[in-house]
């Protein structure tokens, strides 16, 4: 494992605008922790397998029919912007 | 009537008789809200004119003979990361301080069914995230045995609420001991239930595959109450798990295994000594205490640092200033999101999303997430080892009691540290309780942490109420008495 974290090409990938304080500030945190998170990378773990459900259970899914939930408008009620029923944001390309 | 102490139970027994109304119960509990608030913080929102015509309601269906559950007309407080419907829910956080819940959660589908009446919604770290409510945007909640210590975090608004008696009960979710370490700082009975017992549908994820919401209450038999009043299978979480649960024979005495890594270093004298005095009441009962070795609760916290960051990276990439919440404005979508993030959240959770972000990021996921998930299925299998053996498992709930607010805020690993019993039952899914067992040499609360095999949710329980009666810890904290 790598110890030293680039903060700035994380941040970019996070979406979070960082201040160069914050930068500092959590960039020293980060590595603090990503050395004590080291100890991980000297067990050997080749032969286990990896589970996502802590009970080893597979996930199940409801059956694919359709019922009442939210309304279009109720689901959009907390929107910042709406026009029309759709969600209004600034141009996504420059 | 006081009210200090009663079970729900009790108090139901004393609504039929028509002893007391529901009505009456809430305005004492609001008495106590009016006299703490101002002191304690532990709230984000009081819902009283709700509360009043809901508990007058209830009023009339104990008159008719028609109330519909023992919860029909018990205070109950919910942690404001769990979705009621029309309220707010900011999960102590500026990015969704304006975020009004048009559905509710399915444990509040289950608890308004019971009748029972929500008088708030409580303070919490941002998103669950921290140990001692430092973290909520709102500001901090206070400790109601010393308001210079903190109550513990993420839950530290439902356990001091239940110990001050502005509700009877509350819910609080626990991703790493966040309802069981608050609940032992508060000294209050804190529950974790089995992973995928009770829904987590309409709580606003922080780790997937480590939450779970549980009760805090004055007693194990509330707990017992108020969990079997919100648990069962539930289509709408994709992880909820069919509920068939498993029991621990009842009629023979148990064996009890001591977990030797958290009663080594790091663990104050002061915890230490709770569970001696806890295993030594066990004994005399005729209970079989062994040592148990589980080395690899160690590497929990690593483990707990690498999984939740990394789920909660991918969580909480849903809070981008377009659906829902916050938005600063940007020239571009991206921008918008940029600026709407740096604004809306706070340090811890900055700092949590960025180290998952990391650990996710190409190059890094199998050495990080991969590994860590591995790691656990090792806990995992290792827990189930050991219940082969021992029935139960006993610990600190807590390597020390409540601290002072700034004592563990410089250094990231001292907070975490706080967590180190709690985490190894939320990787490995299993049933965790913790139970106030007596105070610390500054007076403040202590308790043991009790786990089981997973789906032994109500055995846990009835062992935890024997324990109880054994320890006989009673005491609640002085601050309104002193405060007048």
């Amino acid at each position: 494992m790598k110890n030293e974290i680039d903060i700035e090409a994380v941040a970019k990938l996070a979406a979070i605008n960082l201040s160069d304080k914050e930068k500092e500030k959590l960039g020293k945190d980060l590595n603090i922790i990503l050395e004590h998170v080291d100890a991980l990378s000297k067990m050997n773990l080749e032969d286990e397998e990896i589970s996502i459900h802590p009970l080893r259970k597979e996930l199940t899914l409801r059956e694919d029919v359709s019922s009442e939930f939210l309304s279009h408008e109720e689901a959009m009620s907390n929107s910042p912007q709406t026009e029309d029923g759709q969600f209004v944001v600034p141009p996504s390309l420059d | 009537m006081n009210l200090n102490n009663l079970s729900i139970s009790k108090i139901n027994t004393l609504f039929k008789k028509k002893e007391i109304k529901p009505s009456e119960v809430y305005e004492q509990v609001f008495e106590k809200t009016s006299q703490s608030e101002s002191i304690l913080h532990a709230h984000l929102k009081i819902f009283q004119e709700e509360a009043i015509n809901n508990s007058k309601l209830s009023d009339e269906r104990y008159l008719k003979g028609e109330e519909l559950s023992k919860l029909d007309g018990i205070p109950i407080a919910i942690k404001d990361n769990i979705n009621l419907k029309n309220h707010e829910t900011t999960c102590s956080s500026k990015i969704l301080s304006n975020y009004v819940s048009p559905y509710d959660a399915t444990v509040i589908d289950k608890l308004r069914k019971c009748g029972v009446i929500f008088t708030g919604k409580t303070n919490l770290d941002e998103f669950a995230m921290g140990s001692s409510t430092e973290n909520s945007a709102f500001g901090p909640t206070k400790n109601p045995w010393n308001p210079d210590c903190v109550p513990g975090g993420s839950s530290g608004g439902s356990a001091a609420v239940v110990s001050v008696g502005s509700a009877i009960a509350s819910l609080g979710s626990d991703t790493g001991g966040s309802i069981r370490q608050p609940a032992s700082f508060c000294g209050v009975v804190g529950f974790k239930p089995t992973y995928g017992s009770v829904s987590r549908y309409g709580l606003v994820a922080f780790a997937s595959s480590l939450d779970q919401i549980g009760p805090i209450t004055n007693n194990v038999a509330d707990a017992k109450l108020v969990f079997n009043a919100i648990k069962g299978h539930d289509p709408l979480d994709a992880t909820s798990i069919e509920d068939k649960s498993v029991q621990i024979p009842k009629d023979k005495t148990a064996k009890v295994g001591v977990i030797k890594e958290l009663m080594e270093d790091g663990i104050s004298e002061d915890s230490k000594r709770e569970v001696e005095k806890t295993i030594e009441l066990l004994k005399a009962e005729g209970n079989e205490i062994v040592e148990v070795s589980l080395p690899l609760t160690k590497m929990a916290l690593s483990i707990y640092y690498l999984i939740a960051p990394a789920e909660c990276s991918a969580n909480l990439s849903r809070f981008d200033g377009v659906r829902f919440g916050l938005r600063e404005p940007g020239e571009t979508s991206y921008e918008m999101m940029e600026n709407t993030r740096a604004e809306g959240f706070g340090e811890e959770v900055k700092k949590r999303i960025l180290l998952g972000t990391y650990a996710l990021s190409a190059g890094y996921f199998d050495a990080y997430y991969g590994q860590a998930l591995k790691a656990r299925s090792l806990i995992t299998k290792d827990f189930e080892n050991k219940f082969q053996d021992v029935d139960y498992l006993i610990s600190p709930t807590t390597p020390t009691p409540a601290f002072k607010f700034g004592e563990k805020t410089e250094n990231p690993l001292e907070m975490y540290m706080s967590d180190l019993c709690t985490i190894p039952a939320n990787l490995a899914g299993l049933p965790a309780i913790s139970i106030p067992t007596g105070l610390s040499s500054e007076g403040m609360p202590l308790s043991v942490q009790i786990m089981s095999p997973a789906k032994t949710d109500n055995s846990l329980l009835d062992f935890s109420e024997k324990i109880e009666k054994l320890v006989g810890f009673t005491l609640k904290p002085t601050l309104l008495e002193d405060s007048k």
